[in-house]
């Protein structure tokens, strides 16, 4: 019984993980960028969800569309006028930027909203029901069904759209992709934006399950590099894999081996996994 | 020619400015506090509380007359820095207070962690520092003379709680002890074994974790197939939030559970709403206990004062840290000299009443004081136990979440 319970509650975080890193394995697979603001992005999405929950009332799922436009909106500006100007220079130079941009950005939240831990409570935040002696909470469940529900969308919209062509086309072959008149520095812009809205979406239900803090996004963005690695950089249905593998992992470690050992384990299996299939689980030899 | 007029103009500014601050710091008698503390990073929220409590207190002070040494008046001074919640910077930042700021004594970070590297380098340049922000055993266990602390030892804390758990009706038999694997929670965990030994209680489930655990529902998974009566964590606050709340969500509730961090501040209470309710946790000070000394007459007025200049309510920290500057006041009277080694001294065998309660220290340099039980009933928070006697009515069993409005 117990290790059904475990097993449980690890896919049901292991979709947060998912989506979280979803957003990240874009953005790198798209314009090879590894986004430091990551974390920062997910914290603004909590902050977002906190705000319209206690000075307007809205349900913290209702107003996640609200989050995901202007985190949307939010990262289109900050690739468009930004990162788009350093897109094409080394590695470092990038890091460095996405760095210091998320420097910033948690900063400016210490000194607007404080250091103070804050969480988002509608009425049924401890509801919860029981299956054969097992405990499931609704939240964690509504948060899965909605990460399974917009990593679908997601992929629809790469697979089936115009738009989604052209951003896999400028991934695939950025010379072939210009000549045929897709527009860039616009896809640039478009791909960091959806990937920002992701980790958005993702911030706003961390925040429905977790206290926030400012700092609350550094190690979201370790974690989601982790997932995202795990289950193939730049793969779009990886980080789910990733995400519910970590999920797991972490679920069992602490209840098998001792709550001091997740984060070993799962570092641990990050090493492996880069030993031996440096591509991650669901990653193809680069070409 | 214009350019070059304003330009004077910004020389002669500067050279005015020079001289401003070059004659206070000659003509001023001020005794210089130094301190880095954390105001950014992990331990931002509660470094807010040592900061507040420092500032309102070398206020105090001052208003009241300052400080009397051989005849002349001296106010005092702050000097602090940001450690960004980081022993390395922290360590660095009290070497750069002691050789080239040349503060007078040092008061102290927050967290154990920070505190013991800190503590090496007053020891090292021999200046006192009074901390209320470390209570780890490994602070005071390595023979240190400098160093003074106003938090009741780790290894206590957890005492009077057990202490009362079994005088409970009906008895607490099987405890649950969870702790952080930060020095001061390892500290309280390793206490807390040997009460639950000698008062025999069964302890069914024992573990640590990291303080960066967010998510706790396997943890609370296994607790809720031991079914203990009592459990006991031992954490930073974040993790007592993430603890009830998950708890909650996952149906788990013992007769009775206690929490190192967290119960006795206002924040707590607001963030949890009605699950704070039944909540047992421990604290050193209340601010409706009846104490108080010189400077601030009561534990009551000193809350009143903080609350209307920082707008939150203060706790045992803000009370520790009030404790340590005024410790400072006492012990350079007492000694009549700046001179570190002597106000050494006279902090060893400080024997003062203070808002916070009595402020004395053993040989190591930590406060003798216990710990007093309390609960939060009806969002307030009640005294429970304390020295070895019930002082206020436990709410005991506590219901089970399905069984409360």
């Amino acid at each position: 019984m117990l290790i059904l319970q475990v097993l449980i509650n690890g896919i049901l975080l292991g979709g947060l993980y998912g989506i979280m890193a979803m957003g990240m394995s874009l953005i790198y697979g798209v314009m090879r960028i590894v986004n430091i603001t990551h974390g920062a992005l997910i914290m603004l999405g909590a902050y977002i969800t906190f705000w319209t929950f206690t000075l307007w009332g809205w349900d913290p799922f209702l107003s996640l569309p609200v989050t995901i436009l202007l985190l949307f909106l939010y990262g289109y500006l900050l690739q468009r006028f930004i990162l788009n100007l350093i897109v094409r220079a080394q590695m470092y130079l990038t890091l460095l930027i996405t760095f210091g941009i998320e420097v910033v950005m948690v900063n400016l939240a210490r000194i607007l909203w404080s250091s103070d831990l804050r969480q988002v409570t509608p009425s049924y935040t401890a509801a919860n029901f029981s299956v054969a002696g097992l405990t499931i909470p609704y939240v964690r469940l509504w948060v899965f069904v909605t990460t399974i529900m917009l990593s679908v969308l997601f992929l629809l919209l790469l697979e089936r759209t115009r738009l989604g062509r052209a951003i896999r086309a400028t991934a695939e072959e950025l010379r072939a992709a210009r000549l045929t008149g897709i527009p860039v520095g616009h896809v640039y812009a478009v791909t960091f934006g959806l990937g920002a809205a992701l980790a958005g979406a993702a911030g706003a239900m961390w925040g429905m399950l977790f206290p926030m803090t400012p700092i609350m996004g550094r190690p979201l963005t370790l974690k989601s590099f982790v997932v995202a690695v795990l289950g193939g950089l730049g793969t779009m249905m990886g980080p789910i894999v990733g995400g519910v593998a970590l999920g797991l992992a972490e679920s069992f470690t602490s209840t098998f081996i001792g709550p001091t050992y997740p984060n070993a384990i799962s570092f641990g299996l990050l090493v492996l996994i880069l030993i031996f299939r440096p591509t991650g689980v669901l990653g193809r030899r680069e070409r | 020619m214009k350019r070059h007029g304003s330009r004077g103009r910004w020389m002669a500014l500067a050279v005015v400015a020079l001289f401003l601050t070059a004659t206070t710091a000659w003509s001023a008698d001020t005794i210089v506090l130094g301190t880095a503390i954390s105001q950014t990073g992990q331990y931002a929220r509660e470094g807010k509380f040592y900061v507040d409590a420092y500032q309102i207190t070398v206020d105090a002070i001052n208003k009241a007359g300052g400080i009397k040494v051989a005849g002349k008046t001296y106010n005092l001074e702050l000097k602090m820095y940001d450690d960004q919640s980081d022993p390395n910077l922290s360590a660095r930042l009290f070497t750069r207070l002691v050789t080239s700021d040349k503060i007078n004594l040092l008061l102290g970070p927050y967290s154990s962690g920070i505190t013991i590297p800190a503590s090496s380098v007053s020891e090292k340049y021999e200046v006192p520092m009074i901390q209320g922000g470390g209570a780890s055993g490994q602070i005071f266990s390595r023979g240190y003379k400098y160093i003074f602390g106003t938090l009741p030892k780790a290894e206590f804390y957890f005492q009077s709680v057990v202490e009362a758990a079994v005088k409970m009706d009906p008895p607490v038999k099987t405890a649950a002890l969870l702790y952080s694997n930060e020095a001061f929670d390892r500290s309280v965990g390793e206490g807390t074994r040997q009460w639950l030994k000698e008062q025999k209680v069964e302890k069914v489930y024992d573990e640590e974790y990291q303080p960066a655990t967010q998510d706790f529902t396997s943890i609370l998974a296994v607790i809720k197939s031991k079914n203990p009566d009592l459990i006991l964590l031992a954490g930073h606050e974040e993790n007592t939030l993430n603890f009830i709340r998950q708890a909650q969500a996952s149906d788990v509730s013992p007769k009775m559970w206690v929490f190192t961090v967290g119960p006795p501040t206002g924040d707590f209470r607001k963030t949890l709403g009605k699950a704070a309710e039944y909540v047992c946790g421990v604290t050193p000070w209340l601010e409706n206990m009846e104490i108080g000394g010189e400077v601030f007459r009561s534990a009551r007025e000193f809350g009143k004062q903080f609350k209307e200049r920082f707008g939150y309510e203060a706790d045992y920290h803000v009370a520790s840290g009030a404790a340590d500057v005024l410790a400072y006041k006492f012990a350079i009277e007492k000694a009549n000299s700046l001179d570190p080694k002597k106000v050494r001294d006279a902090l060893a065998s400080l024997d003062v009443e203070t808002l916070y309660g009595r402020v004395k220290f053993d040989e190591t340099g930590q406060i003798a004081m216990g710990q007093v039980l309390i609960q939060i009933q009806d969002g307030k928070l009640v005294p429970v136990y304390a020295a070895g006697k019930f002082v206020g009515k436990p709410m005991y069993p506590m219901p089970k979440w399905s069984q409360r409005k």
